[in-house]
């Protein structure tokens, strides 16, 4: 399923929640919408679920050669910000009631639900009733809800929220194998090592507005953070013996014999490295990329300082 | 009209309140509960006892099946004594300036039937002392039959069987109606709470949850009616059988009004929980909400058709029975006491099923928006606005 999202804008009085987003969503991809409480991350999630619709911009959905002008139900699984099922319905009851809502015969679903339950190691608790669950094992439930009949398009609200890091990893696994049977996947989430390890695209947004968006190396690229390499040296050496050496870089001591220098876009590792190991002996070099949660801080707090100026 | 999704929901919804053990256990508790009345009632009824009544000398009253006359010779004041010490008589009665009184210890019920036997003795000394006949005083003890002679041809009488059927339906529809106005709320608003509603958008239309929903508690309704109209039936049996020993009549049971009062009473009970259910999807938190009581307006149907019953041919019964938001509790009443044209009751039906047609958009319609204002509480301007626009999403 492929999704290309055109200037879309939704206002709740007078708050502008998305002001002319776009953006694209190519079949089989992961596609994490980032970004603070209150950015508008569910209020796209919304408009994409049919739940409100945009004030202006436009939706289109392309599957199997069909065209929509929003995600039709029956293609789309869903695990909303705000959720939960019947607390005194058993975990099978539960998912056996949505996956026939979803058009499901009993038999298949019972099937499905045999499979996500073993991959979630709910087997066993089938017969319990969601309220004796734990919240992240309710949660667990909760996800599977959301692809019992495979869906081409699973939209997941905050997936990894009220998980322990144990079951975010589960998650995580979960979603790949999602990927894997070609599904499509949009999530938010604030978990943003879990989003570097899943996202194919992503999408940074801050009051209703796109900061950055691409893949992780575009990402890093918008925002301008540099790579550092850090390097220990068998003797003590000077800073500016190293500043002479390296003239184009910043180099920063953190002792006589380790320094960190960061390198931008276009210079080069293997350059500067060799120019180093001509003058002096290392005895230990570290790559340092930047990771999605220093480049979210950096986007953000970049973002602040322009909307105060 | 109603998808598979909806029967789904209406499923889920009926199974989710039907606890087929509370209901057995709640049944037999109240079989239990009429069967100790029974048996309390049973052994103290003083009917079957004798009591022993002293009376003075003179008094030539005859014994009856519940009361034993005697005659002491020993003086008043030792009669009460061996009343209250002894207990040898119930009763002590004195006649004194044509004034009669019944000493005892307490009131009793029995007491009351003793003062009949007294006034029938005296009535009776009384025509002897006037020299009137038996005949001449069973006359004067027969009250005065009035017979009452409709001129209004459609007209059918004031205690017909019918209006007692017709009587037992709103009374039936009242408890349908209470059953599915506290479902109806938990359901919707319950579901709200939970956070399951957003989840259950995804994957059925606003329309279909409605139509789920409704259909569900509506089933609940009927089966409330249904079962409370078989414990009306089982009454009517034991009573007939048992207490009035006349044997199962089902003569009075008219098949022409009950064949009216069947989908009345059903659209009714569609109409009225469609009407409970746009108002409980407006509604964002049970808690602080003030919207809930105006669910109750479903019950004034039967309240006004209840006030206006013994007027049948009246103008309020009239345009109750056409009014379609009251017309399921109103026309089966009217139709059960006057002889009506087929066409009326078949046009109040049909303009109560658009009536329904529409509430059940609206209902749809209230739902979706009340989805998309998010924690906010739709207000009653906004509500009246959707309900007079025709616009679909």
């Amino acid at each position: 399923m492929q999704l290309i999202v055109t200037a879309i804008s939704k206002d709740y009085g007078n708050i502008a929640a998305v002001s002319q987003v776009s953006f694209q969503i190519n079949s089989g991809d992961i596609f994490a919408l980032l970004g603070p409480n209150g950015a508008g991350k569910s209020s796209i999630i919304r408009m994409l679920v049919g739940m409100t619709l945009p004030d202006s911009g436009s939706i289109l959905v392309s599957h199997q050669d069909q065209h929509y002008d929003h995600v039709p139900r029956r293609l789309l699984g869903y695990l909303p910000e705000d959720r939960g099922l019947y607390p005194d319905k058993s975990i099978e009851k539960n998912l056996l009631y949505l996956a026939q809502l979803h058009g499901l015969t009993k038999q298949k679903a019972l099937k499905e639900m045999a499979h996500w339950l073993e991959v979630f190691e709910l087997t066993e608790r089938r017969h319990e009733d969601l309220k004796q669950l734990s919240k992240g094992n309710q949660q667990k439930v909760q996800l599977i809800a959301a692809v019992l009949h495979r869906p081409a398009l699973v939209i997941l609200d905050e997936p990894f929220s009220g998980l322990d890091p144990l079951n975010q990893e589960k998650v995580v696994v979960f979603l790949k194998a999602l990927k894997a049977q070609g599904m499509t996947v949009i999530l938010s989430a604030h978990q943003m090592a879990m989003v570097e390890k899943l996202a194919d695209h992503m999408l940074l947004m801050a009051q209703g507005k796109i900061i950055l968006a691409g893949t992780l190396a575009d990402i890093k690229q918008q925002a301008g953070l540099q790579r550092q390499m850090m390097i220990s040296c068998t003797e003590p050496v000077a800073l500016e013996q190293l500043q002479q050496w390296l003239p184009d870089l910043d180099i920063q001591a953190l002792s006589s014999t380790r320094f960190s220098i960061k390198l931008a876009p276009q210079h080069s590792v293997s350059a500067s490295l060799k120019q180093l190991l001509n003058q002096l002996e290392l005895s230990q070099v570290e790559m340092q990329a930047p990771d999605l949660h220093q480049l979210y801080l950096t986007a953000m707090a970049n973002h602040q300082c322009k909307d105060q100026a | 009209m109603i998808s598979k999704q909806s029967i789904i929901v209406a499923k889920w919804e009926f199974l989710r309140f039907f606890k087929w053990k509370q209901q057995l256990i709640s049944y037999l508790l109240m079989m239990s509960v009429v069967a100790a009345v029974a048996l309390w009632s049973y052994f103290t009824d003083e009917s079957r006892s004798v009591y022993r009544i002293a009376v003075p000398a003179n008094f030539t009253i005859s014994n009856s099946e519940q009361f034993e006359f005697q005659r002491p010779t020993i003086a008043l004041s030792e009669q009460l004594a061996q009343l209250t010490q002894q207990q040898t008589w119930h009763g002590v009665v004195t006649l004194a300036d044509n004034e009669v009184v019944l000493h005892t210890l307490a009131a009793k019920k029995w007491q009351q039937q003793l003062e009949t036997e007294l006034n029938d003795f005296f009535r009776q000394q009384y025509a002897l002392e006037l020299n009137l006949t038996a005949e001449q005083l069973a006359q004067l003890e027969q009250p005065i039959s009035l017979e009452f002679a409709y001129l209004d041809e459609n007209f059918k009488g004031k205690d017909t069987p019918e209006k007692m059927i017709a009587l037992a339906v709103l009374i039936l529809l009242f408890i349908g109606l209470s059953t599915a106005f506290g479902q109806v709320l938990l359901s919707i608003t319950g579901e709200k709470q939970q956070r399951v509603t957003e989840q259950l958008y995804a994957i059925v239309t606003p329309q279909q949850w409605m139509d789920g929903k409704v259909l569900g508690h509506s089933l609940s309704a009927m089966k409330a009616m249904l079962t409370s109209a078989l414990v009306m039936l089982l009454s009517y049996i034991v009573v007939s059988v048992f207490v009035s020993d006349n044997g199962i009549d089902f003569n009075w049971l008219n098949c022409t009004v009950l064949a009216w009062l069947v989908p009345f009473a059903l659209l009714g009970v569609l109409l009225s929980a469609y009407f409970m259910g746009a108002i409980a999807a407006s509604i964002d938190d049970p808690n602080t909400s003030g919207k809930g009581a105006v669910m109750m307006i479903t019950w004034l149907p039967m309240l006004f058709t209840f006030l206006v019953i013994d007027s049948p041919t009246g103008n309020a019964m009239t345009v109750l029975s056409w009014l379609p938001l009251t017309s399921f509790a109103a026309m089966p009443v009217r139709m059960a006491m006057v002889e009506l044209a087929w066409w009326q009751p078949a046009l109040s039906l049909l303009l109560l099923i658009a009536s329904l047609y529409w509430l059940r958009r609206l209902a749809g319609r209230i739902f979706l928006r009340g989805m998309q204002m998010y924690g906010k509480e739709p207000s009653w301007g906004q509500i009246v606005g959707w309900a007079l626009s025709n616009k679909t999403e």
